[in-house]
């Protein structure tokens, strides 16, 4: 009776989106994507033992700099090119037919593989993580160590220990850290969506690679276009209609600045780091619909 | 149970597939130039029989298949499957599809495949390690169980997607040339399966460019070309021709075939040889001369 009323009611199943997920994750896997990860390792774990020339600060700050932009290579290319991959793929090979003949509902498909390029990259940054909190905290101590033996040394008082301890410290592994890094996921998330509702209208990876590339970078720079360039064409009624068109067709990857101000060693509000997330999730939220409404009509 | 088992007896009253007035143009390239690959196509299938499409290549039955696999959209009519429309996901449920040239993630291996496709049709745990293993079986493919697809060769991968169409123990098979590329013994056991599903009650809507194999195993066949249903109707009927009688011989020499065509021509009442020479399958000389006249027609 039961499997009867599952047969007749169809519906959304997330068992079978994580059977998409898994097998997304698999192939990726299988083609050999955790080399990349790897190197990408190495890269933070060395630059947990390069910059001896600098002040302590700025040891742990170059650090942080250089693992932030590894964590962010790897996220924003698995993000590009291996969701632009899946798709064309997956038709070309005709993979799509046998897929689709099953009871799959589209969206299932589509967020099958959303989920799984989100899965890999979040296991990847995960990871990263562990390795960077572990090489920073220990590079940290260290530093902390030769600095208050230096300053000791130079017969500092207990205030001005203390101060530069907390100084050092500021550097270190923390919650910011972490906020860190869900901006990294999330950037990832809206670059991955982005890209897979590309590739439901584009006939080729390439064509998804150029485009969601150039989107990337348009949404980084996406202020300044619209001071420069609407503020001086439109009024000030135009001007706000133009840039809140144009935020909603290209992601303002300025919402995940906070990166910055991580690797700075800056304080990041609670309440900023709430707002990134929602903002994020929306803009990926948004782009499957739209990838959704263009993959349901598309002709196979 | 007993409602359901009443509903499912009722559902096999109805029809596998249906198609009314099925339209479909492909708008192609640039210049949206619209080309008709099937147009005003009508053909039922009923619950447990097998039914041959058949056609020359370009003839439309592979786009028939994926617009009735809901893999297509119609440009006009529709088509149902045990009476759902084919736009609605859960008509799928109980259809397994071979399509034309099948391929899979070639990254995983042949038991990973099965795998895979049974989870995406709802099955789960050692009913599905049993359904899988036995696919592997009945498709001869054990050996390559552990092996990547991507090695795979041609008759290996038709032959792994019907195991994959098969998986969920569907009410309805569609193959879409299910012979193409298998070995001559590989051919002749997926007509037999063909067979065995006939045995059992399934229905099975199929396509092959082999003519006499389709003979053996279809009840009814229907003939395509240009996008048009030529010709339709139960196989016996269709190959029997009413005025004519044939006559098979054999180690005849050229003096004895001289003499009987004497025979008939002297027979007076319109009696005619209409021709001499090998025996042919007769589904294949219907064949083409079938879609040799719409042929001529179009033109
Ligand atoms: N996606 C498509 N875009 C444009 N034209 C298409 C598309 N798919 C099929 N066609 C055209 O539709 C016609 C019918 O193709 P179809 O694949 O249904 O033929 P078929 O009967 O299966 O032939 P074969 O025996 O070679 O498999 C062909 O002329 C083909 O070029
Ligand atoms: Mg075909």
């Amino acid at each position: 009776m039961e499997t009867e009323l599952k047969k007749i009611g169809g519906g959304f199943s997330v068992s079978r989106v994580w059977t998409m997920a898994a097998a997304t994750v698999t192939q990726l896997v299988r083609m050999r994507i955790l080399v990349f990860l790897v190197v990408l390792s190495a890269i933070v774990v060395a630059a947990g033992f390069m910059f001896p020339v600098f002040s302590a600060e700025q040891q742990l700050k170059m650090l942080k700099y250089v693992s932030f932009g590894a964590l962010q290579f790897f996220s924003l290319v698995l993000a590009i090119v291996a969701t632009a991959l899946l798709l064309p793929k997956d038709i070309e090979d005709r993979t799509l037919y046998t897929i689709l003949s099953k009871p799959v509902p589209r969206v299932e498909y589509l967020l099958g593989k959303f989920f799984g390029v989100m899965l890999l990259i979040g296991g990847g940054l995960l990871l990263m993580d562990v390795l960077l909190c572990a090489v920073l905290h220990l590079r940290q101590s260290l530093v902390l160590a030769q600095e208050l033996a230096f300053l000791k040394q130079g017969h500092a008082t207990a205030e001005e220990l203390a101060v530069e301890a907390a100084r050092i410290e500021a550097q270190g592994v923390g919650w910011s850290l972490q906020i860190g890094v869900l901006a990294v996921f999330l950037k990832a998330g809206v670059v991955t969506a982005l890209a897979l509702m590309i590739s439901c209208f584009a006939s080729s990876t390439l064509f998804t690679v150029i485009t969601t590339f150039c989107v990337c970078i348009i949404g980084q720079g996406q202020e300044l276009i619209r001071e420069f360039f609407f503020h001086r064409t439109f009024d000030a009624a135009g001007e706000k209609i133009a840039s809140g068109l144009f935020a909603v067709l290209v992601p303002d990857l300025r919402l995940f600045d906070v990166i910055d101000q991580v690797v700075a060693g800056d304080e990041v509000a609670g309440g900023a780091a709430l707002f990134m997330t929602g903002a994020g999730l929306l803009y990926m939220a948004g782009y499957l619909v739209v990838a959704h409404l263009l993959f349901v009509e598309k002709e196979l | 149970m007993m409602e359901a088992a009443t509903e499912t007896s009722a559902n096999r009253a109805l029809d596998a597939v249906t198609v009314t007035g099925l339209t479909k143009v492909f708008k192609s390239g640039l210049t949206k130039r619209a080309f008709v690959a099937v147009r005003d196509l009508s053909l039922t299938v009923k619950a447990g029989e097998v039914y041959g499409l058949i056609g020359p290549n370009g003839s439309g039955k592979s786009t028939t298949m994926k617009v009735i696999l809901g893999l297509l959209a119609p440009t006009a009519g529709e088509t149902r499957i045990f009476g759902r429309d084919s736009r609605e996901v859960t008509s799928r449920s109980e259809v397994g599809f071979l399509p034309e040239n099948p391929y899979f993630y070639k990254h995983l291996t042949g038991l990973e495949t099965l795998l895979f496709y049974g989870r995406l049709c709802g099955l789960s745990g050692a009913r599905l390690k049993e359904r899988a293993a036995e696919m592997l079986a009945l498709t001869d493919l054990e050996d390559a169980a552990g092996r990547r697809v991507g090695g795979f060769s041609k008759g290996m991968l038709q032959r792994l997607g019907l195991a994959q169409a098969l998986i969920h123990e569907p009410r309805l098979v569609v193959l879409d040339e299910p012979t193409a590329g298998v070995d001559p013994a590989g051919s002749r056991k997926i007509r037999d399966l063909i067979l065995s599903f006939r045995e059992r009650g399934l229905t099975v809507l199929v396509t092959s460019h082999l003519l006499e194999q389709m003979q053996e195993v279809c009840d009814r066949v229907g003939i395509m070309a240009h996008g048009v249903m030529v010709k339709e109707g139960r196989l016996e009927d269709l190959i029997a021709v009413q005025n004519q009688t044939e006559l098979v011989l054999e180690n005849v020499d050229e003096a004895l075939l001289g003499r009987i065509r004497e025979l008939v021509a002297a027979s007076g009442d319109g009696a005619r040889v209409v021709r001499t020479g090998s025996p042919r399958t007769t589904l294949e000389r219907l064949f083409l001369e079938s879609t040799d006249e719409s042929g001529k027609g179009e033109k």
